[in-house]
């Protein structure tokens, strides 16, 4: 029979995990925003379709990391919500 | 170096450099912590924050499958520009990639001839060579991605009838030719289904009473096709589907599995299970993904 306190200690484990995969997506976010940058420089004047279909998915992974970072942040007061009922 | 030559170079490495490692260790991450939520909100109507996880994961993913169309759409513009997909060059900055990102021991020369582009992006190679391990293919070459299957769904239908012939063979290549977001995507959408065929095999819910039963009807069949495949990965599925907590993970990063390993086994573990019902996978599962 596992106890409030084995519990807790199991959501915190999973928090701290959550934390790790927030701080890879923010680092990926930061390093995909200066590809952006490099990119933008670079392909400046160039009106080929394959450039702005991959600037394109480029915005498009930039908004999908946002997102997924907003719904860990809302995963985290969840289970830390959860945790403070207990 | 001319002026193209330099704007290629550019592109190529800014190309190379796009965070697509990170975006898998966040996957690997974020699908550490929604498993042992599962685990502690099973008998617990509180969601804990799993279906945000959830979401949180299908995002991750899509922006890995978007960076990696926009590394093909880069490399497409190289091309119409008149230069080589890849020269062999290495990207300028920081290269730190996983362990099971790096190229095979016995790949080809880091430097191929201009004639001679290197066609399969490392985003896709860790996942070959993954599968290849698995499936005790470690010497054949990589296949070439099946742009057709765009879904774990599709992905997962192609691994059933795989399993289902009991073709290792075929079921490296069904694996193997899937894109590595795709094919991480098996992950996601095997849970419930894995429950409800352990489930009907059983004749009642999985509980830990059943995991041995599970691991001696399973196993023996896992083993035949995923030869390469560290126990403690399947032990990981049939633990998870018997709702019981997760085995202690190794202490030593080197030794933890690898994050095609629960995909991997978790498509063939159904394509199993189905098999042994005698039946083919719901309508719903083909079109989810």
């Amino acid at each position: 029979m596992a106890s409030v306190a084995e519990l807790k200690a199991a959501i915190d484990i999973a928090l701290q995990q959550i934390g790790d995969g927030q701080a890879a997506v923010q680092a990926a976010s930061e390093k995909l925003a200066e590809a952006q940058q490099t990119l933008a420089g670079a392909l400046e004047g160039s009106g080929h379709e394959t450039v702005e279909a991959a600037q394109a998915s480029l915005t498009q992974a930039s908004q999908e990391l946002e997102e997924c970072l907003a719904a860990t942040l809302t995963a985290v007061e969840q289970a830390e919500l959860y945790v403070s009922s207990l | 170096m001319s002026i193209v030559e330099d704007l290629g170079a550019q592109i190529r490495a800014t190309s190379e450099e796009l965070p697509v490692a990170l975006i898998l260790q966040a996957l690997e991450k974020l699908g550490l912590a929604a498993e042992r939520l599962r685990w502690v909100r099973q008998e617990s109507s509180n969601p804990m924050g799993v279906p945000e996880l959830s979401a949180a994961t299908e995002h991750a993913e899509s922006a890995g499958h978007a960076l990696r169309v926009a590394q093909e759409q880069l490399s497409s513009y190289l091309a119409a520009i008149g230069l080589a997909p890849d020269t062999g060059r290495q990207p300028a900055g920081d290269r730190r990639q996983p362990k099971h990102d790096a190229p095979r021991p016995d790949a080809a020369p880091e430097t191929p001839v201009e004639s001679e582009p290197r066609e399969t992006p490392s985003v896709r190679r860790w996942w070959s060579v993954r599968v290849a391990e698995l499936t005790g293919h470690a010497e054949g070459p990589p296949g070439e991605p099946d742009e057709q299957v765009t879904d774990a769904g599709e992905l997962l239908r192609r691994v059933a009838e795989g399993v289902r012939s009991g073709d290792r063979d075929r079921l490296h290549r069904e694996l193997d030719r899937a894109h590595a977001d795709v094919g991480l995507g098996m992950a996601a959408v095997t849970p419930p289904l894995l429950r409800d065929l352990a489930t009907d095999l059983l004749g009642h819910p999985p509980r830990a009473q059943d995991l041995d039963r599970l691991r001696s009807d399973l196993d023996p069949k896992v083993r035949d096709l995923l030869p390469g495949l560290p126990p403690a990965a399947l032990e990981m599925l049939l633990t998870r589907i018997c709702r019981m907590p997760p085995p202690k993970q190794p202490d030593k990063p080197e030794e933890r599995p690898h994050p095609a390993d629960a995909a991997v086994t978790s498509g063939v573990l159904t394509g199993l299970l189905l098999d042994r019902l005698g039946r083919d996978l719901p309508e719903r599962q083909e079109s989810d993904g």
